[in-house]
């Protein structure tokens, strides 16, 4: 018959169906099929070869956070889709649209311990949105778009497919037409307005409101609707790590950052608040410390797709479940102008008080570059200059990179936050300069997330990739946890003291350009010529080896108690 | 607090495991849990009694699963709970006599025996059960299973179980506007 198919081919013509144009994988045994009839879509169809699939999910990460449309990996059975599980369950914790595709031995030996064979769909049901194991290919077509759909609706997430072999391999006539069928799974459709109301009715009564912005923002694409609301309403923006970019930071109502990194005049105005509206944040404990003490005088407006996130960490008032964009525009219909003047001149004179930027240690036996010596000059060529984004690691040079660098637009900070995943940077700012080849990526990393990953610069220099530009912030240590062994545990640098090769001559074998600066006064011209360079960059900037991120919720104790220097030695 | 749930769960792969390793995930106790068929082919109907301090937020957690079509706390509801045990009792012929009271006492039936066991059978609340069972264990060894309590609400319409459409969904469970003086 005419109109057969094999699965594989059969997948692949789903994700071109998805509009799917680019993956990122690894392929093995019980995928082959797949890369076998992948062959045949290679015009439509651009496959990344990654050097570890830890890297592939990651850039399918970067790719997904940087265009709000869905990542797509693909793994072998076994080890291969074991090496996905990291960036699967950052993928869940941070909400981020994420098919993986992995392979599986065929049916007819699974259950038998045969090679390469996991149980990844019961490895994996705790950190994924959905996930199927499929061994008969009729069931391809209905169960791809099924993927697609529930990664992408609602909250999204990860959704993994695991395909037998001998499913990729058998002929089927693919049937494109039956109806989405998945009942249990309801996002939430219209607004309710009452709700609303009630919303409205607390922000127009407050005397000290304030808005607290997350990711959710940021992934319905509510912005312009939030600029419109701020402004309208006069109240004072917060962002969290993932709200950054939701709102400008050169606006005079944002006054950014809370939480355990925050600033100080933000937790106190968090403290101190009597209405807090929360849109698509979600209270972490990263944001809230100890939750019981978190806003104690506030009621609290919850906006979330989610209808479980409601209630989940903290007592709110209201909640409005539904899309972000959706909820502030009916908010917005129900709110008159009004203005915080007083309130925010208040805060504006706590932020005077307490210094906005930390206070820097500067210690006569390392490297005269400190770390905001970095991040000033970046600022500065950032601030002049268009179309980048900026993908950070995890540890002290993210939190700096938040603190330190003026966001303006969203998803230009792309970071991992809710797993805090070491490795993440370099691989998605790899997917995000492959979803925007005119932009310019800059990668954020520490020594040692950059040496859990580092290998995707060969996947970099194969795919002739120009424009990621990788900033290591290399103090030798892995920073966060040895700042903490400073101040909470008597100096004892158990395990943190960190060394690596020259990695601008890594740069080099990897066939990109590698820059060391070590002096203040090189810094600038290195960003530059790493941003004018025409090809992907290494900057190893090597910074004071024990500066610490200011201010500091120690764990465990209410935002309103925050350290904000070094105790005098 | 203990909470009895009734959950309309799809009849797809993995379901049931899915629902467990949310509650064993979440850090929440299970007590027991019942799956069977529901009326309406594909959908099975579970009661979960389950040990947790937000309610509210385990239904919301357990709605998220693809699977779940539905979930009712019948804990503060009217509602006839049912489980069934089955016992072996070692025990001599001269004892079966006492056996067979006891069984009477409790509306308890004798299913089978063999020449040193009887195997008791009894539907009732769960405490009934182990008054029954420590009845039994007095007078001689015991192996029991219990089937795990079935919860059916009393008032209502008899619903049949609906494989709804997203667009049939009710917004009720998850408004909220308490707290609001
Ligand atoms: C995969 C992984 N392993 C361990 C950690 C714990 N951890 C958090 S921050 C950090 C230090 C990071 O060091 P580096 O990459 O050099 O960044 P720095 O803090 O020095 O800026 C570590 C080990 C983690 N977040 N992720
Ligand atoms: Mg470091």
């Amino acid at each position: 018959m005419t109109d057969e198919r094999t699965g594989a081919q059969v997948m692949c013509e789903a994700l071109v169906r998805e509009d799917v144009e680019v993956m990122f994988g690894i392929p093995g045994g019980a995928i082959m099929p797949f890369y076998h009839a992948m062959w045949e879509y290679r015009d439509r169809l651009r496959h990344v070869l990654c050097r570890h699939e830890q890297g592939a999910g990651h850039a399918a990460e970067g790719y997904a956070r940087s265009t709000g449309k869905p990542g797509v990996c693909v793994a072998t059975s076994g080890p291969g889709a074991t090496n996905l599980v990291t960036p699967i369950a950052n993928a869940w914790m941070d909400s981020t649209p994420l098919v993986a595709i992995t392979g599986q031995v065929s049916s007819s030996v699974l259950g038998k311990d045969a090679f390469q064979e996991t149980d990844i769909t019961g490895i994996t049901l705790p950190i994924t949105k959905h996930n199927y194991r499929i061994s008969r290919a009729d069931d391809l077509p209905s169960v791809f778009h099924e993927a697609f759909h529930i990664a992408c609706t609602g909250r999204p997430g990860p959704v993994l497919i695991d395909v037998t072999k001998d499913a990729q391999q058998a002929r089927v006539v693919p049937d494109w037409n039956t109806p989405l069928n998945v009942p249990g799974f309801s996002a939430p459709v219209g607004i309710d307005r009452r709700v609303v109301r009630e919303a409205a009715r607390l922000l127009a009564g407050a005397s000290k409101p304030l808005i607290l912005v997350g990711h959710g923002v940021i992934i319905s694409g509510a912005a312009p609707e939030l600029l419109a609301f701020a402004e309208r309403t006069g109240i004072p923006v917060i962002t969290t790590l993932h709200g950054i970019g939701a709102f400008p930071e050169d606006h005079p109502l944002s006054i950014g950052m809370p939480g355990m990194h925050g600033w100080v005049h933000v937790n106190r105005a968090i403290q101190e608040c009597d209405v807090l509206l929360s849109i698509g944040a979600r209270f972490d404990d990263r944001v809230t410390g100890k939750a019981s003490t978190f806003a104690p005088r506030a009621r609290i407006i919850h906006i979330d797709i989610d209808p479980s996130e409601i209630g989940k960490n903290v007592k709110v008032a209201v909640a409005i479940v539904g899309d972000a964009r959706a909820a502030l525009c009916a908010l917005l219909d129900e709110m008159q102008p009004r203005n915080a003047a007083i309130w925010l001149r208040n805060i504006r004179e706590t932020q005077a008080t307490h210094q906005h930027r930390q206070p820097y240690l500067r210690r006569p036996d390392t490297s005269e570059l400190m770390p905001h010596d970095v991040y000033a000059a970046l600022n500065s060529e950032l601030n002049g200059r268009g179309g980048y984004r900026v993908v950070t690691d995890v540890g002290q040079h993210q939190m700096w990179a938040a603190q330190l660098i003026e966001w303006r637009r969203p998803r230009t900070h792309i970071t991992s936050g809710g797993a805090g995943t070491m490795g993440f940077a370099v691989p998605a700012a790899m997917g995000a300069a492959i979803a925007h080849p005119d932009e310019t990526i800059w990668a954020i990393v520490g020594d040692g997330g950059f040496q859990m990953t580092n290998q995707e610069l060969a996947t970099i220099g194969q795919e002739g990739i120009k424009n990621v530009k990788v900033a290591i912030v290399n103090n030798g240590y892995l920073g966060m946890v040895r700042q903490w062994q400073q101040l909470f545990e008597g100096k004892r640098y158990s395990g943190t003291p960190l060394s690596g090769p020259s990695f601008a001559g890594l740069a080099e074998a990897y066939g990109l350009r590698g820059i060391t600066v070590d002096r203040i006064e090189d810094a600038p011209g290195a960003i530059r010529a790493a941003w004018d360079h025409d090809g992907s960059v290494v900057l190893d900037f090597r910074v004071e080896r024990e500066a610490n991120v200011f201010p500091l919720v120690p764990p465990g104790l209410s935002i309103g108690e925050m350290i904000t220097r070094e105790a005098p030695a | 607090m203990r909470h009895t749930l009734i959950a309309l769960v799809e009849d797809r792969p993995g379901a049931l495991n899915r629902i467990l390793g949310l509650l064993r995930g979440r850090g929440l106790g299970l007590h027991s849990i019942a799956v069977g068929d529901s009326e309406t082919p594909g959908v099975k109907r579970t009661t979960v009694l389950v040990d947790t301090e937000s309610v509210e937020q385990t239904i919301k957690q357990l709605n998220r699963l693809i699977e779940v079509l539905e979930v009712t706390d019948v804990t503060n509801a009217e509602y006839v709970v049912r489980e069934t045990a089955l016992v072996k009792i070692q025990v001599p012929e001269p004892r079966r006599e006492e056996i067979r009271t006891v069984a009477d006492v409790f509306g308890a039936r004798i299913v089978g025996s063999s020449p040193h066991t009887v195997v008791v059978e009894m539907t009732d609340t769960p405490d009934r059960l182990g008054e029954m069972i420590a009845r039994v264990m007095a007078i001689g060894a015991c192996e029991t299973m219990r089937s795990g309590s079935l919860a059916m609400p009393l008032g209502g319409p008899a619903r049949r179980a609906k494989i709804a459409g997203p667009e049939d969904t009710n917004q009720a469970w998850w408004s909220q506007a308490d707290g609001i003086s």
